[in-house]
Formats: structure tokens, sequence, C-alpha cells
């Protein structure tokens, strides 16, 4: 139970089992960050973790070893030789240092973090390394929530932040188990939130001090070129692209809800290109809003969180305007963020369904938007040629190639036959089955050989609408997923007086698709190719899985929408809403409230835990007796700390003549039960008397009439 | 100089203040009055951690690294309640006197009473930090903890407070505790070995026979007195085997020194210029006479001062523990003016 010696002078010596309880602890720390590191890093940590596991079990087995021969161990006999340990660290620095233009400055300080981080275990030698190692661990963590915030993501750290903490705790409580120290911890950390969480709401929000270097990651989501066949690789991805909330709470129809992301204007006779690249340089160089579109109508206001997708593109309906800062309105009325989106990006949107696109285009636009390769796809042009002879409006020609791809067999697919060189006329003539990209750009070919302005639009369609975070109260609505499964790719074309005008071939080919979302059968495909158990498919297969699904993504919004989303002007607009005009020391004032409140209920904590600790300590003969003293103290008998039950008895016996003997009587059992060892049985037959004499007691010193004064 | 000398200063007005707040008594309980909690170095350094987490945040526009900072900046505040509530209600109590000899390791009972477990106790006197005892776990009721005090020099001391820290639940604050218990303590002077020819003894002139010259004793050597009964703990070495297994019963053999050699152990008699460490040798000569179950007597009058004897300084001849214990106080206690 002691030990004499002091912390500081001993050489630092984990017991054993907190020593496996580093390793795990510090396994799951790194493990955060797998996703993050490099593969040749996970393997030099691998190997970094298999060694010390060595290490630890031959301590182990030394130490039982000892243990039987009643010696004492040795702690230094576990290193690994400093010359060894320096040359691996410097040869690890070095491959960071290689690959650090290729990985980014951000990534390779990870990599040298969490290097440094493994590295240090074998280097424990004092306490305060200890500390130096576990602080270093947290700051992993942290560094885990720059690439992640989900709220099962933020959760597990926060799980394993207080195993990191529960690991210091052990330190100062050895002898405790581990989940008494956990659920310490997990006490501290929940009396510390009330606090913590009232930092967050009112503490003021700074803008960053500088610039950091910022993740870079591969790209997500819709590119900028667009050849056939590529979305339906996107189909098969059940990411998350973003989400949308109405301010209204009224979600227009599914088939209304097509998200423009960009347009494809040019076209090479293989891939569709954005054509406005060049131009909209020009336009950041002049003035970034220069572009305003007109509206008319009635507009239809939403909030769109998009998902990081490290490219610039941004979603909305048609036509849309913005007042956000970051946020450019191009002519092609499609949005685009200033910078790319490397994080969440909160944008709110006005869109006005009703307005027409471009009533008039410029010449330059028309020709761009009527340029085919000639004779890439001869057939088609001819069938153009024939359709031009026959229907004189343009809105009469689209209809005849949609009705064209309803009556004759087309075929919605997610593994349409192999092109030979995106030949479109392969496809519209022979193979008859395609993705959406096959059909939108066939029909844009044919409108553009037939002299009609047309071109193709990305972006996503529809969205699965998730009302979970709020039952029963439909007006406020809930909100749209839309996930890249929902990519998708639609035509426009110009007509005089009406503008562009949206056309979907896939609503002649697959009209579920767009009313409703996914046919099962594609769905069946989807999963199929993806060889995902926990695919989309299988969700919809099982109503009560789906629910549950669709419960945790309401959770995960809403955790998206309020935490994650908390902004300055949030802040700012919900102190204003609470405290009415905001002035700084308000701000002050609530968090020295808060503080002071905090520190309040963690002492009332302590005392009522340590006062009910009291009051179960005492026996129930002690209970009984206590009862006697009340009442004898309220005839003015009061028994003072220092005088045993016996002493008392006398005073009793002087006072209270009459009741004496069965006082004394009281006082012999309640000494014996108190103090007497003696079994069960006895104890219980004593109590039985015990209390059948002291509620005799008491009944007749109730009777009693004369009450003792105190003497002065 | 001026630096120690306002160090003195504080450091004086500092211990009065000590004085009023936290008065001496045998018995103490933590509690506001007493308890001092500051963060540790660790604990700086967290609060360091915290606050570049606070700039990570703000940096990246991170909303769960800014909970995670405020959040581990609220936990330094709950932690140091916690460890508050470790450390108050903590009772000690330590009897005031004891003794032993300089140099050497003294043994002082403290008691810890306690009604919740508490954990990680450091104690030691403020006065020799470098002796701890620790305790990793302190269960309810009582623990009994030897706390070591060492003094180089002789005399009645006191040990001053008793720091009592503790760093419990994360390292992040030391909470400590200065408690007087008013410890006193005799300290013997350190026992230095003498060899017999180093020295003469001689008896007192008062006495019939004087001047004897003192030869080697040892207890066999004495003149054979008288047969006792046996008295239970009397030492088996003096058994009267003999008789014992002759059935006539168990005596022991009581010895007595030559009634002439009264032996006085003399201050003036010690081959050293330093007084101490003719002390030493004295104390020496004391335990291994008592060890001997000798009777000698002490005297501790400097001839050259020419002091008056006092009834201190000269304990007459006697045997016994109660005589060993005076003698050794009286070395003790020997005062440093009467060298002078």
């Amino acid at each position: 139970m002691m030990s004499k010696a002091s912390h500081q002078a001993e050489p630092f010596n984990l017991p054993i089992n907190n020593a496996w309880l580093l390793w795990c602890c510090q396994l799951l720390n790194v493990a955060c960050l797998t996703a993050e590191l490099s593969s040749w890093m996970l393997a030099i940590l691998a190997l970094c973790f298999c060694w010390q596991a060595l290490l630890l079990s031959k301590k182990m087995r030394v130490i039982q070893l000892f243990k039987v021969q009643k010696k004492s161990v040795k702690g230094n006999v576990f290193t690994v030789p400093p010359l060894v340990l320096i040359v691996f660290a410097i040869s690890g620095c070095i491959a960071i240092a290689l690959t650090a233009k290729h990985l980014g400055v951000l990534i390779s300080m990870v990599h040298l973090l969490t290097f440094a981080y493994v590295l240090k275990t074998f280097e424990i030698k004092t306490r305060k390394d200890f500390y130096q190692h576990t602080l270093l661990g947290l700051f992993l963590l942290a560094s885990a929530l720059i690439f992640e915030q989900a709220l099962s993501f933020s959760l597990l750290i926060l799980l394993l932040l207080a195993l990191n903490l529960t690991l210091i705790h052990k330190l100062f409580a050895k002898k405790t188990s581990l989940t008494n120290a956990g659920k310490t911890v997990v006490l501290l950390l929940l009396q510390s939130s009330l606090l913590a969480i009232t930092l967050f709401l009112v503490f003021p929000r700074l803008s960053p001090f500088w610039q950091v270097p910022m993740a870079k990651s591969a790209k997500t989501g819709l590119s900028d070129n667009v050849s056939p066949g590529d979305i339906a690789n996107l189909a098969l991805s059940s990411e998350l692209a973003f989400r949308v909330s109405f301010d209204e709470g009224v979600i227009p129809a599914y088939s209304t809800l097509y998200w423009r992301a960009m347009t494809l204007e040019n076209y090479d006779g293989r891939k569709w290109t954005r054509s406005n690249n060049k131009i909209a340089q020009q336009h950041k160089n002049i003035d970034k809003k220069d572009f305003t579109p007109y509206t008319s109508g009635a507009a239809l206001s939403y909030q769109v969180i998009a998902q990081p997708s490290f490219q610039p593109w941004l979603f909305s309906l048609p036509v849309a305007t913005t007042t956000a800062k970051n946020i450019i309105l191009k002519d092609d009325y499609t949005i685009q963020s200033s910078s790319i989106v490397n994080q969440l990006k909160y944008y709110q949107v006005q869109s006005y369904l009703d307005t027409p696109l471009a009533l008039s285009l410029t010449q330059q636009s028309k020709h761009r938007n009527l340029a085919i390769k000639k004779g890439s796809n001869p057939k088609l042009e001819d069938l153009a040629l024939t359709l031009k002879g026959m229907y004189s409006n343009p809105m009469a020609l689209s209809q005849a190639v949609l009705t064209s791809f309803r009556e004759q067999n087309y075929y919605y697919t997610l593994q349409p036959p192999a092109l030979n060189n995106n030949s479109l006329d392969e496809f519209y003539f022979e193979t008859r089955a395609g993705f959406c990209v096959h059909y939108a750009s066939s029909f844009t070919y044919l409108m553009r050989a037939a002299g009609i302005p047309a071109r193709i639009v990305t972006g996503y369609l529809g969205g699965e609408y998730n009302d979970a975070s709020n039952e029963g109260n439909r007006e406020q609505g809930g909100h749209l997923s839309i996930y890249q499964y929902d990519a998708h790719a639609w035509s426009e074309i110009w007509v005089e007086g009406i503008g562009w005008y949206r056309v979907d071939p896939t609503a002649a080919v697959d009209p579920e698709r767009v009313n409703s979302g996914w046919s099962t059968a594609l769905l069946e495909q989807q999963s199929s190719l993806n060889n995902n158990l926990l695919s989309l498919y299988h969700f919809k297969q099982l109503a009560w899985l789906n629910a549950i699904r669709l419960k945790l993504d309401a959770i995960d919004y809403q955790w998206t929408r309020w935490v994650l989303g908390y902004s300055a002007k949030q802040q700012y607009d919900l102190l204003r809403y609470w405290f009415g005009q905001q002035v700084p020391w308000k701000t002050a004032a609530i968090i020295a409230i808060a503080l002071i409140i905090a520190m309040v209920v963690i002492t009332l904590f302590y005392r009522v835990n340590s006062n009910y600790k009291k009051q179960g300590k005492i026996t129930p003969a002690q209970a009984c007796y206590n009862k006697c003293l009340l009442l004898l103290k309220k005839k003015g008998l009061n028994k003072k700390p220092h005088q045993t039950p016996l002493q008392f008895c006398v005073i009793v016996q002087d006072n209270f003549p009459a009741i004496s003997s069965d006082f004394e009587e009281i006082t012999k059992t309640f000494e014996l039960l108190q103090y007497k060892q003696c079994n069960e049985q006895e104890r219980h037959t004593l109590m039985g008397v015990f209390v059948k004499k002291t509620s005799n007691f008491i009944h007749a010193l109730k009777a009693e009439s004369t009450i003792i004064q105190p003497k002065q | 100089m001026a630096a120690s000398f306002l160090k003195s200063f504080f450091q004086k007005r500092f211990d009065a203040w000590l004085k009023r707040r936290v008065p001496s008594s045998f018995h103490h309980t933590l509690s506001r009055r007493n308890i001092f909690i500051m963060p540790t170095k660790f604990g700086f350094a967290y609060l360091l951690f915290v606050f570049l987490l606070f700039l990570l945040a703000t940096n990246y526009q991170n909303n769960i690294i800014m909970l995670m900072s405020y959040l581990l900046a609220s936990l330094f505040i709950s932690i140091m309640i916690h460890s508050f509530y470790n450390f108050s209600g903590l009772g000690f109590k330590s009897t005031a006197t004891h003794s032993g000899f300089a140099e050497q390791a003294i043994s002082i009972p403290i008691s810890i009473i306690t009604d919740k477990p508490c954990f990680d106790l450091t104690l030691s006197f403020v006065k020799t930090p470098q002796y701890k005892v620790s305790l990793e776990h302190c269960s309810q009721g009582d623990t009994k903890v030897i706390l070591p005090y060492v003094s180089k020099e002789r005399g009645v001391i006191t040990t001053g407070r008793v720091k009592i820290s503790s760093e419990y639940s994360f390292g992040l604050f030391i909470s400590w505790a200065v408690l007087d218990f008013s410890h006193q303590l005799t300290i013997y002077p350190h026992p230095k070995k003498i060899n017999e020819n180093q020295y003469r003894l001689t008896g007192q002139e008062n006495q019939n026979s004087c001047a004897t010259s003192y030869e080697s004793h040892t207890p066999g050597l004495d003149d054979f007195s008288e047969l006792k009964d046996y008295v239970l703990g009397e030492s088996k070495s003096r058994t009267a085997w003999k008789q014992f297994a002759r059935g006539q019963g168990r005596y022991t053999k009581h010895y007595q020194n030559q009634q002439s050699t009264l032996n006085w152990l003399k201050l003036s008699d010690m081959p050293s210029v330093n007084i101490e460490t003719q002390l030493s040798f004295l104390c020496y000569l004391v335990l291994e006479y008592c060890r001997g179950e000798l009777q000698f007597g002490l005297d501790l009058t400097s001839k050259e001062s020419g002091v008056e004897i006092s009834p201190d300084q000269k304990i007459e001849p006697d045997l016994g523990f109660v005589h060993q214990k005076n003698c050794l106080t009286a070395l003790a206690t020997y005062s440093k003016q009467t060298k002078s």
C-alpha cells in the first residue's frame, strides 16, 4: 500500500497493465488518422507497434519470472538502444521530407506528428516524457478532426479523448480499476460540458490569424468534362454530395429538382467540356459580380450545405441569386465558389424557378452552342436534317426525338456496352443502352445538327427527402440529401422567346428516375456492381433499417447544420435574440456567470456526494439511536460529541429517573450492536429487540412533560 | 543582498500569516482554510496546449476542434475542484514528542483519518523535503504513516511544519497543506565509537575510592553477588542455568560492579577539543554501558569553565532505561552557552 520513494527521483516506470493501456490508446489515436497517412508510413508505424508489443510482452514475462524469484525488476532492461532510435527517426524524417512535395504541407505535418508520437513511446523515461507523449496524443486527435467532422467521428474522438485522460488518471490512481477510472473521467467531462457549451455559444469567433495549409485531397463528384459512361461511375458512390433545407419547408416536386452545377458547351467528338474557363478568368479580373441574372416571380429560398469536393462548383436550382460572399454568379446561370471547396460550404440561395434563362443569346454564344464536329457522327447528322425538314418548331423537334427514345427499344442501364471511340451513332442506332450522358449527349448533338443551340448541363437530380428529424411537424419540413449517385446530365436547348429550355432525355427512357429517383432495377444493378453489403439497395429492402438510416442522416444533418455550421453570424444572431443589443461586456458577463455556475454546480456535487456517503455509512442501529437522541434534544438534553453513550446514559438517568432503566437497556443494546462481534443471526435478534425498545422508549419520553432547561 | 533581504522579509511575513491561518495543533482537518492549490508545470503546459488547440481551431475555422479546446479548458477547472475535494476533509493526527539520534532517521507516526478513499498523498517535513513518504492510495478509516526526520544537530528541536501534497487526478494541480503538529524532538548526539584505551575514566573525587584506574569491563568479569528469583523479561544470558538444570527453580545471576570503581562518564575525559565530538563519544559510551547493564553516572561539568554544578549536568550513577534516557537527554540539551 505504501511506497517510500518520491515521484521525481525514481525513474518513471509504468505498471505493466498501464503500459498496455498506453499501447492500445496509442494504437487507437493513430488509427484515427489512417485515412490521411500514406501506406509506407502505416507500415513503419505498424512495425513500431509490433516492436513495442514485443518489448512489453518480454517485460511481462520477466516480471512474472522475477515475482517467482522475489527480486525487483530493473526498468532499463527494456529500452531500445538510443542509436537505433536516432537512425530510425532520421530516416523516417528524410522519407517524410522527400514525399512532402507530393503530399502537401498539412499531410506531411500530420505524418511527422504521428511518427514523433509513436517514436516518443520508446523514450518515456521520466514523468515529463509521459506528459509530453499524452499531450502529443491529444494533439493528434485534434488534427484528425481537421479532415473529418461527422458526428460519429467526433463522438469517436471524444471517446478516445476520455481514454487518453483515463490513462493520465490511472497514473495517480494506480489501484483503481480501469472502469472506475473511466467513470471518474467521464464524470469530470460531464461536469465540464456546461462551461464548454457556454463558451462555444458565446465566446467570440475570431477570423483566422494566419493562412494555414489546407487539406489537399482527391477531387470528388462531378468533373468539368464528361464523356458517355462517366456519370455511371459516379452513380456507384453513395457518398453525400450536399444537403438542402428549404426555408418555407415546401419542397418542390422531385422532377423539378434539377441542381445545376455547370454547363458543358464544347464538344470535341469524344467528350463535353466547359467553354467559359477563359471567360471566367477574365470575369474574375474585372469584377466578381458583374453578372446579375434577371429575375421575376416568386423566390424559393433555401440553404445548401455542400460537402468538400475539392472543386469549385456549387449547386442551385435555376435561376439562382445569392448575397453570400465568395460565390460567383456566372452567366450560364450556375454558381461557383471563388475558392476550391475544401471544407463544408454553407450558402443561402434564392431561386426564381419561373424566370426564363437568357432570353437573348449573343452571337458568340450561339455559335458555340451550335458547333458540331462535322462528319463525326454522320448518321445522327442525317437524322437531324430529316427531322429539321419535318418540324419547323424546335420544341416539336425535340419532342419527336424524345418520343423516339420513349417508343423505340432504348434501355437505361448502369452497365452500357462499350462504345467504339465514343461514337454517338453507335449508341443511338445500335447499342441503344446507356446512362444519362449517352442520352443527353446524343440528344444535344442531334439538336445542334438540326440548328438548335443546345448544351449539356451536369448536376444532380432530385434528392432524398428526410423528415425524420421533425416528425409531426410537417410545415417545418425536413431536408433533402443529395448523394453522388444522384449525379445527372441533361440538355438545354435555346428557343427564341423561351430562353434556355431544359430537356431531359432520361425522362423519356426511364421516367421513374426523373419522377421519384432510382428504380429498383437500377438499385439492384448498383448493388451488384458495388459489392457493398451496406448498399442503398439492401437498405431499401428492409424498412426498419432504412428508417434507422434516415434517422441517422437526420441527426447528422442537424449536427452539420447547427454545430459544424455555427458561425460568427449565427452567434451574433443568437446573442442578439437572447440578450438584445450585443455589447462586449455582456459576453464577458455571460462567460463569468457560466464559470461561477459551473464551479458552484461541481462543488455542490462533491458536497452532496460526500454527505450522501456519510449518511450511507450510518448503521440501522445508529439511525434508531439517533432518533432517541433527537427527541432527548427536544427535551433539552443534548449529547455532546465527546460523550460516550454510557456517559450520556448517566446524565439521562439523572434527569429522567422514570424512564432511566429503559434508556440504560437501550444504550447497552446499542453498544452491543455497534461494537460486538457477532454473527448475522445474533445481530438480527438483537436488532429486533433494540427496535422494539427504542419505540417503547420514544413513546414513554413523549409522555414525559418536563423539559430540561440548559444550564447557563 | 537586497534580494535576499526582501526574500527573508517576505518569508517572515508569510510564516507569520501562516501561523495565524494554520495554527499548530495535534489534529488537523484539511479544508478551505489550510489547503493551497496551484497548477503544476504540466498544468501550465496543458493550458498552453489548449491555447494551441484554440489557434488551430480558429485558423481552420473548425468548430469541433474549437469545442474540444473549450472542453479541455473547462476540464481544467473541473479538475481543480476535483483535486481539491480529493484532498479536503482529510484528518491528520500526530503526537508531539519523540526522540532519536542525530544523523539518523527518527520515525514520526502520523495517522490519516478519512471517510472517503483518497489518492496520491506525499508527506514530508518542510525542512527536509528530500525525505518523503508517498501513499498511492489511502482507504477509508485510519492509515498510519511513518514519516522520517533527520537532524544533523543535537538538541531539542521543533521539526516545523509537515507538508502534505497531492497531484491527484491528473497531475495538473498540486494541492498542498503545511500543517504544524508542534512536533518536538529531542535529538541525542550522534554516537561515535571510541576505543577503551583512548580515554580514562575517573571516579568522583568526593567518593571514597577515587580515581581508580578503570579496567576493561565485561559483564562476566564483574563480581558475582547473588541469585534472585527470575522476573519475567530478564535476559536469558543471566539465567542461572546450573540451578535451573538441577531443578531448583529459575534464578537470575546478579552481578555487582566493584563498589570502589563507580564509573563516571565525564565530558572532560573525552579526547577531543570539539565539544560536539566529545558529546558524541559520551553518547556512544552511555549506550554501551546501558547495553552492558553497568552502573554509571554522567558528569557534564567542564573543569575549565568552573561553572557551578547544576543538577542537570550531573546525573548520579544508576541503571536502567529511565537513567539512559535521562543521560541522553542531558547530552542532547547540553547547552551551547556552557561551552562558550
